[in-house]
């Protein structure tokens, strides 16, 4: 008998298991994404109300795109996001470079200190870039350009900041792919009557450029996003687009921001689009696989 | 102008930090050879294909090839071409733009390039692969890439660095006589690096056997095999034999006497052992003949006889490996070919006579 009660306990414990590991993926993706998915929703919402839905409008969309502020914000983010992503992208692609092929007095500090922006918290390393700016006396003063039709006036000081974290981010991302190269390619390039300009510039580069452009890409996104850096580093009258919501949120969260929120949230998504298909056509095949692609 | 040196090496040495890879190494290769550098894995035969290439530079001695010293000259400005042991193609191109990357390099022209691809990749008969990327080619056809892509460029040598190391038996096999008909129809120097033996054996016009950084015997494949000059060399190819033994004499015949006082005659004994110093003979399997007690075997002054016991048999289809304690308390392993199958096999414990020619017995340093 006892055999056969722990037989149809275990039997029990089978059917159970799967469903138990069902509704705890349900729970994942609920807590992950349900905040997101009203947020979506409530951008819709046809009343001030956060909280009540009143039905559907793209009200709220339409002020957005009336609003200069905001509209100037959003420009002020995707132009320090472009310059300062240019600018890491190259810089940390060339210190992977010297880190990882060459050997030289005190690269161990070199080393870990392109870690430390990785590793210290925004705040610290934002109060930093502060004094730095301020004893320096360089940087406040703004970059006034035409973008996408628009005049700005970007601090350099916000421009440098961003680049200053970013370099950091590339550069990890970018040794991964350095070290996982097969280093005898450069030497069969150089065998084939390659100069070193070419072995880099016809094998090396193509073969990093999934990397580079993974680097860059997690760059542009964090400088999209990054709050707390630039708000100490810009000084009087300088929004970007985190800094202007945040201003916006003192005074409760408002339809706009939802619809700012799934505005972003849409990038997001088209940058993830875009990374992965650009990763296809750089040809990593095996990449390409482990995507199901 | 015939028998032109190809590649010429003068005291090369190569010590990275204070380990020496190649010790004073004089080599002279001559044009159109197939030479292998042979030996263990660190005996600096790969450090010294790598100086020749370019990508090591020599700590002292000079480099010539085709007669003109190399120096420091880097390896993009050096008339010779390397297949890799993993032919390091690049991942990212086509079949034709790994070929065609020497020539364009080189800026050659481009119909002129389009021409000399399709020659190589016939050559190697991989036609109509040219748009393929690496990865979707087999490993024998990636090897045939890489040997297309080096042979495109006509170098003076080609340098070839454990070629077939990523294949399995049956295709090296198939590759080796590919390697070999290959080299004669193009006539192109090649300095061969490998660990395997019979791979060295079957395709070399020479080989140089290699240990510590040194060349421990230099000559052609039978040379090697059948006439080693040291230990390392008689033990490393092949299978061997060693029986301790005391230098009678080396003059005017050679003679050694074995455990329990048995005489043999010897062929050879090394340059500077003198009489009455240990030493070390050296018998292949396949040079020792057995007898039954009631067979007549031959006699003489060339002829080495010793008397034994069979302990054990290895059947191995070509030949059979039989395992014989000698009198004296050695063992010895003779091979013999599976001549005959219905001849009566040893059978386990029988007495054996075990003989022979003083020819095949060479005494080297113990």
């Amino acid at each position: 008998m006892s055999a056969a009660r722990s037989s149809s306990e275990g039997r029990m414990r089978a059917r159970l298991g799967p469903w138990a590991l069902v509704i705890y993926g349900i729970l994942a993706f609920a807590f992950l994404y349900l905040p997101i998915i009203i947020v979506v929703i409530f951008s819709f919402n046809d009343s001030r109300s956060t909280a009540q839905w009143s039905g559907f409008t793209m009200r709220w969309y339409q002020e957005l795109m009336g609003d200069d502020q905001i509209l100037l914000s959003l420009w002020n983010s995707l132009f320090v996001a472009v310059i300062s992503t240019l600018i890491a992208t190259v810089l940390g692609t060339l210190a992977a470079l010297g880190l990882e092929r060459y050997t030289f007095r005190g690269k161990l500090v070199v080393d870990s200190a392109f870690y430390l922006p990785i590793i210290i918290p925004d705040i610290a390393m934002a109060i930093m870039l502060l004094i730095f700016f301020n004893t320096s006396g360089i940087g406040f003063e703004p970059w006034r350009v035409s973008f996408l039709g628009t005049r700005l006036a970007v601090p350099y000081s916000v421009i440098i900041g961003h680049v200053a974290f970013n370099i950091a981010f590339v550069t990890v991302v970018v040794r991964a792919r350095l070290a996982s190269m097969d280093m005898t390619l450069e030497e069969a390039a150089s065998d084939l009557y390659a100069n070193s300009w070419q072995t880099f510039r016809r094998v090396t580069l193509p073969i990093l450029m999934p990397g580079i452009l993974g680097g860059a890409l997690l760059a542009f996104t964090l400088s999209l996003d990054d709050f707390v850096i630039t708000f100490f580093t810009s000084g009087a009258g300088f929004n970007t687009l985190p800094v202007r919501v945040f201003g916006m949120i003192k005074r409760g969260v408002t339809p706009e921001i939802n619809a700012i929120s799934t505005l972003m949230l849409l990038a997001s998504f088209g940058l993830i689009v875009f990374s992965i298909l650009s990763r296809r056509r750089s040809g990593s095949d095996e990449e390409a696989i482990q995507f199901g692609l | 102008m015939p028998n032109t040196i190809a590649v010429e090496l003068r005291d090369v040495v190569k010590a990275f930090g204070s380990v020496v890879a190649v010790d004073n190494l004089s080599l002279s290769i001559p044009d159109g050879e197939f030479f292998s550098l042979l030996g263990p894995s660190g005996c600096g035969k790969t450090t010294t294909l790598r100086m020749i290439a370019g990508f090591e530079m020599p700590t002292s001695g000079e480099i010539d090839i085709a007669g003109e010293a190399q120096g420091y000259r880097p390896a993009h400005r050096r008339p010779v071409n390397t297949v890799f042991q993993h032919y390091a193609l690049f991942p990212h191109m086509t079949v034709y733009d790994n070929v065609a990357f020497g020539l364009q390099m080189q800026k050659v022209d481009k119909s002129a390039i389009a021409r000399r691809v399709a020659e190589s990749l016939d050559l190697v008969q991989l036609n109509g692969m040219d748009k393929r990327r690496p990865k979707q080619l087999s490993g024998g056809q990636q090897q045939r890439v890489a040997l297309a892509r080096a042979l495109i460029n006509r170098p003076k040598v080609l340098l070839l660095d454990e070629p077939l190391g990523a294949l399995d038996l049956k295709l090296r096999k198939e590759m080796q006589v590919e390697l070999k008909t290959l080299q004669q129809e193009v006539g192109i120097t090649f300095i061969y690096v490998t660990h395997d033996q019979e791979e060295a054996l079957t395709m070399s016009d020479r080989i140089a056997v290699m240990d510590q950084g040194r060349v421990q015997q230099l000559g052609v494949p039978e040379d090697i095999y059948e006439r080693p000059v040291s230990r390392f060399v008689a033990d490393f190819i092949g299978e061997t034999n060693f029986l301790h033994c005391m230098v009678m004499q080396t003059a005017p015949r050679g003679e050694v006497e074995l455990a329990g006082g048995i005489r043999v005659p010897v062929s050879w004994i090394r340059e500077g052992i003198s009489p009455g110093s240990q030493a070390l003979l050296s018998l292949r399997p396949e040079k020792i003949n057995l007898f039954e007690l009631s067979d007549t075997y031959p006699t003489g002054p060339d002829s080495a006889v010793v008397h034994g016991h069979v302990e054990r048999l290895v059947y191995v289809g070509t030949d059979t490996h039989h395992t014989i304690k000698l009198d004296n308390g050695a063992t010895v392993i003779a091979r013999v070919q599976n001549f005959h199958v219905e001849e009566e096999p040893w059978e386990i414990g029988e007495e054996v006579i075990v003989q022979w020619d003083a020819a095949h017995a060479r005494v080297f340093r113990e």
